[in-house]
């Protein structure tokens, strides 16, 4: 039995198709994520599976279960939070987990201090959760969710507008979570997040899946990185590539030089440029290769940082996209 | 097309779901700690008070309120006189700052998606909201009238009261008559806890759910005040809160009563399944 099993799932709000016939499989056991663009569907996705917004076609089967058929009851062994977790500000962080268990109909005995104690909210947990950072209230609405003892746990954009210690902290937790054999299912706008978590993936872009694999099929699909990179002749460099059949180096403007080829052609042509008398400046890698997949895949323009003139992999076909829908 | 590890054949053990008791103490549990429950109820049981002094120290008595000839020398008189006061816009609003805020003030703080991704449904979910909100309206009219009776009693007095038709009232059955001229209220004070539910689960915005149901019984009252739409009268709530008046005559008459009753349940019955059915159908988009 898979733990998620959406079949030819759309969603539209007045004139925006916000999820368009979307299948998604999700194993048990497996750590899955959900990628994409802000607006891609994602969201609206896991709302569905929580049920609380309708599809208007297709069906989603958590633990076999359907809402039509079992109502309340698909969410048996089911936990997570949609976007940032939201509690009564006006309770505190243990009360606000007390009258979630009142909506469970109770838990067994310890499990709050047990959750209390794993989230590392410590004596904050009886401070009103109105007074809460941002990282607090995530960290409360983990909490909530394992007082559920699930087997599929939701997470939306679980580091989302984390500092970096918090979203080290945050994906330690995920990984600690899945590692104890619980299914996750993660959506994220982050590749890099996915990536270090998943076993699997499906991104998603305007509503549609652009892809639907595992992370080895995805790295494999993955075009070579990109450096940013600057030296004391640009024009002489950009002459030298022409050595270098597998490296790809455009000139950006004043920007300097950037240079699309793996690791190992990257580093010989450094070393070319080094023995033909050209000084390094410097040499940035701009994005790892499955974030430009990710932007390939999603027709997302990337942002000036991470600018690249033809975006590394800009002549895949769209056939790289095989088996999604 | 899809990609999936190796299924384990699990299946899910049955959960553990809560009553409807557990999600009433958890509703009730939410308004014990908000600041302005406890500031309706203290209205309440302290707002009588400084009224009833006010009034009862007037040298010329609000003649032209039902009652209100003879408030500053006799309590039965100036409790019936604030019983009339009360039904303007008073009750409505102190039953509105809660039944009108319970379900908007969810889409307030976001926590729909909190509570909704629970093992507890919509409708479970309702029925205890409404319960608390109907349990705070019946608390809030009991505090009051026991404040009101007690403080008009003590503060004014408790002779004979003289009736509508002009009869003496002994002060011993007074006491009971003005007990269920305030009881009768109950029914019109529940008609618009429903309405204010049903303005909160519709707008979504506390606001509009405390406000609107007192803009409500302002405007029914104009409508009833109204020549030529006599007809219109009887299913006005705000009618209901006046049908204590054939208590107070002799011979004693309880039509109205019995009208009220029935329009009050019917408006109760409509505003809660229109209210239930929109909670139902919602998509839950924000938080």
């Amino acid at each position: 039995m898979l733990a998620v099993e959406a079949t030819d799932v759309s969603k539209t709000f007045g004139t925006v198709r916000a999820v368009d016939d979307i299948t998604v499989r999700v194993a048990q056991g497996e750590v899955y994520g959900v990628l994409g663009p802000n607006g891609a569907g994602k969201t609206t996705f896991l709302r569905m599976l929580f049920g609380l917004i309708r599809p208007d076609h297709g069906t989603i089967r958590v633990f076999g279960r359907t809402w039509e058929h079992d109502d309340v009851a698909v969410l048996d062994g089911v936990a997570g939070f949609i976007e940032s977790p939201k509690f009564y500000p006006y309770l505190t962080g243990r009360q606000n987990l007390e009258g979630l268990v009142l909506l469970d109909g109770g838990v067994r005995p310890g499990l709050l201090e047990e959750v209390i104690e794993l989230v590392d909210l410590g004596d904050r947990v009886d401070l009103e959760v109105g007074g809460y950072s941002y990282g607090m209230r995530q960290r409360l609405g983990v909490a909530a969710s394992l007082l559920r003892e699930p087997r599929l746990l939701v997470l939306d954009e679980p580091a989302n507008g984390l500092d970096p210690a918090g979203i080290r902290d945050m994906r330690a937790l995920v990984k600690r979570l899945a590692a104890s054999g619980l299914t996750v299912l993660l959506s994220s706008h982050h590749m890099d997040e996915v990536e270090e978590i998943c076993d699997n993936v499906t991104i998603m872009t305007r509503g549609r899946v652009a892809f639907h694999g595992s992370i080895t099929d995805l790295r494999a699909m993955a075009p070579a990185p990109g450096y940013d990179l600057r030296t004391d002749a640009d024009d002489r460099a950009l002459l030298v590539a022409a050595d270098h059949p597998r490296v790809q180096v455009d000139l950006r403007d004043d920007l300097g030089l950037v240079v699309t080829a793996t690791e190992t052609d990257a580093a010989a042509y450094v070393a070319d440029l080094c023995a033909r008398g050209i000084a390094l400046r410097a040499l940035v890698p701009t994005r790892t290769p499955l974030e430009a997949l990710f932007f390939m895949l999603t027709d997302e323009p990337e942002t000036d940082d991470r600018a690249h003139p033809d975006g590394g992999a800009a002549g895949r076909p769209a056939g790289a996209t095989t088996g999604a829908r | 097309m899809s990609t999936t590890t190796p299924t384990v054949a699990v299946t899910t053990p049955p959960a553990v779901r809560p009553g409807l008791g557990g999600v009433v103490r958890w509703e009730t549990r939410k308004l014990r700690h908000q600041k302005r429950a406890w500031a309706v109820l203290l209205g309440a049981l302290l707002g009588p008070v400084p009224v009833v002094m006010v009034i009862g120290a007037q040298s010329r008595p609000p003649k032209d309120s039902l009652f209100g000839r003879f408030a500053t020398e006799n309590g039965f008189a100036l409790a019936l006189l604030v019983l009339g006061f009360a039904s303007q816009w008073v009750l409505p609003l102190l039953t509105a700052i809660v039944a009108g805020d319970i379900f908007a003030s969810e889409d307030q703080h976001g926590t729909w998606k909190t509570v909704l991704t629970r093992s507890t449904g919509r409708g479970l979910l309702f029925w205890a909201k409404t319960l608390v909100a109907g349990a705070f309206a019946v608390l809030v009219l009991v505090v009051l009238a026991a404040s009101t009776i007690a403080a008009a009693l003590l503060i004014v007095g408790h002779q004979p009261v003289i009736g509508l038709s002009g009869q003496t009232v002994p002060s011993a059955s007074a006491l009971a008559l003005v007990s269920a001229s305030w009881a009768t209220v109950l029914a019109p004070t529940l008609g618009f806890t429903a309405l204010a539910i049903l303005l909160s689960v519709w707008s979504r915005n506390p606001a509009v759910g405390i406000a609107a149901p007192v803009v409500v019984a302002m405007v029914m009252q104009l409508v009833g005040s109204l020549g030529g739409i006599e007809g219109l009268r009887p299913f006005l709530l705000t009618t209901s809160f006046e049908s204590w008046h054939g208590l107070l005559t002799a011979p004693r008459f309880t039509g109205p009563l019995v009208e009220g009753v029935v329009v009050c349940g019917v408006w109760v019955v409509v505003s809660l399944t229109v209210a239930y059915v929109l909670l139902r159908r919602r998509d839950i988009t924000g938080g």
